[in-house]
C-alpha cells in the first residue's frame, strides 16, 4: 500500500547525495560530477553532496559491482541512516553492462543492495541523472518509493 | 654525463623501438637489479620513477614477459625494460629494496600471473583477485586460467 510517510519529509526537501564508484570506467562519474555543477544547478531541487555516508539520504552508485567492491558497497549502505534510497547510474550499475560475465564482477547494484531508480546510458547525460533523482523525489512524495530499511524510524 | 641509451645498452641484449621516445631494452632476467642499480648510480634516485610493471603470459613460447615502464622526469621520456622468464618456473629478483615504488606493480603481477618476486616479503594472494579465485588457486591473467 502506498503510504505517505512524514519521516521522508527531509529527504524530499533536501536530499543529500553520496556518490560511490564500484568499478566504473569513470565515464559515469564524470557525468555525475557534471550534474552537480552550477551549470545544471541541482540546488534548485535542494540536492547537495553529503560529506559522509552517515549523513547521506541517496546513494548514487556507478559502475559494475566487482566482488571486492560488493562488500564495501554493502557496508556503506548499512552505515546510511534511514530512510535511504539508491540510484544506479549507467548500464554497468544496472546489470553489469559489458563486464557482466567477468570473473571479478558480481553484476548490477541490485544483486547487493535494493535499488530504487535505474538511470540507463553509457554514460547517461547529466540531465538524465538529475531527472532520475527528481523522479525519485516525486516517487517519495507520492508514497511510491518506500525505503527498504531493516530498522524502521 | 652518459645518456640513458648508453647506460642501458651496455646491459641490453637488443633494443627495439615501439614509437619515438619509447625505446624497449631487452635484458636478461638476472641483470634486472643491475640495470636499476646502474640507473640510480648514474642519474640519481629522483630522476626517474617506475610507472608500472606489466606481465604477459606467452604459453606458445613457454615464457612470461615482464615490462618495466621507467619514466624519466626531466626529459618526459619513457623507456621499457623488457625481460623474459621461464613460464614453468616464473621467478625473478625483486627490486623493492632499491626502487620502493615497485611494490604495487610486483604485488599485482604476483596476484594476477603468479610471478614470484624473490625478496619481496609483501607478496600475497587476494591483492586484487577475488577470494573465490584465490581459494581455487587461479591466476586470472594466465591464458589457461579458464576465467
Amino acid at each position: 500500500m502506498a503510504v505517505k510517510e512524514d519521516r521522508y519529509k527531509l529527504v524530499r526537501y533536501s536530499p543529500w547525495l553520496l556518490h560511490f564508484n564500484t568499478g566504473a570506467c569513470n565515464g559515469c562519474d564524470i557525468e555525475v560530477l557534471a550534474a552537480i555543477t552550477p551549470l545544471y544547478d541541482p540546488e534548485r531541487f535542494g540536492i547537495k553532496l553529503a560529506p559522509s555516508v552517515r549523513h547521506g539520504d541517496i546513494l548514487i552508485v556507478t559502475g559494475a559491482v566487482t566482488k571486492k567492491a560488493a562488500e564495501r558497497l554493502k557496508r556503506l549502505y548499512e552505515q546510511m541512516p534511514c530512510p535511504k534510497f539508491v540510484v544506479a547510474v549507467g548500464a554497468c550499475a544496472i546489470s553489469g553492462g559489458v563486464f557482466a560475465k567477468s570473473y571479478s564482477v558480481v553484476g548490477g547494484v541490485d544483486k547487493v543492495i535494493p535499488v530504487d531508480v535505474y538511470i540507463p546510458g553509457c554514460p547517461p547525460r547529466p540531465e538524465a541523472i538529475l531527472d532520475g533523482i527528481v523522479k525519485l523525489l516525486k516517487m517519495i512524495e507520492e508514497g511510491r518509493a518506500v525505503s527498504k530499511c531493516e530498522h524502521k524510524g | 654525463m652518459s645518456t640513458k641509451a648508453e647506460v642501458l645498452s651496455k646491459l641490453a641484449i637488443r633494443t627495439e623501438v615501439v614509437k619515438p621516445k619509447r625505446i624497449v631494452f631487452v635484458i636478461r632476467p638476472e641483470d634486472l637489479r643491475k640495470v636499476f642499480e646502474e640507473l640510480i648510480k648514474t642519474f640519481g634516485p629522483e630522476s626517474f620513477y617506475l610507472s608500472t610493471i606489466v606481465g604477459v603470459d606467452l604459453p606458445a613460447e613457454n615464457k612470461m614477459r615482464l615490462d618495466y615502464y621507467v619514466h624519466f622526469i626531466p626529459e618526459g621520456e619513457t623507456v621499457v625494460i623488457r625481460t623474459f622468464i621461464d613460464r614453468s618456473n616464473p621467478v625473478i629478483d625483486s627490486i623493492i629494496d632499491i626502487v620502493p615504488g615497485a611494490l604495487a606493480g610486483e604485488c599485482e603481477t604476483f596476484d594476477l600471473l603468479g610471478i614470484v618476486f624473490r625478496g619481496n616479503p609483501y607478496l600475497k594472494r587476494g591483492f586484487f583477485v577475488p577470494v573465490d579465485l584465490v581459494q581455487k588457486g587461479i591466476h586470472p591473467l594466465r591464458k589457461d586460467s579458464g576465467v
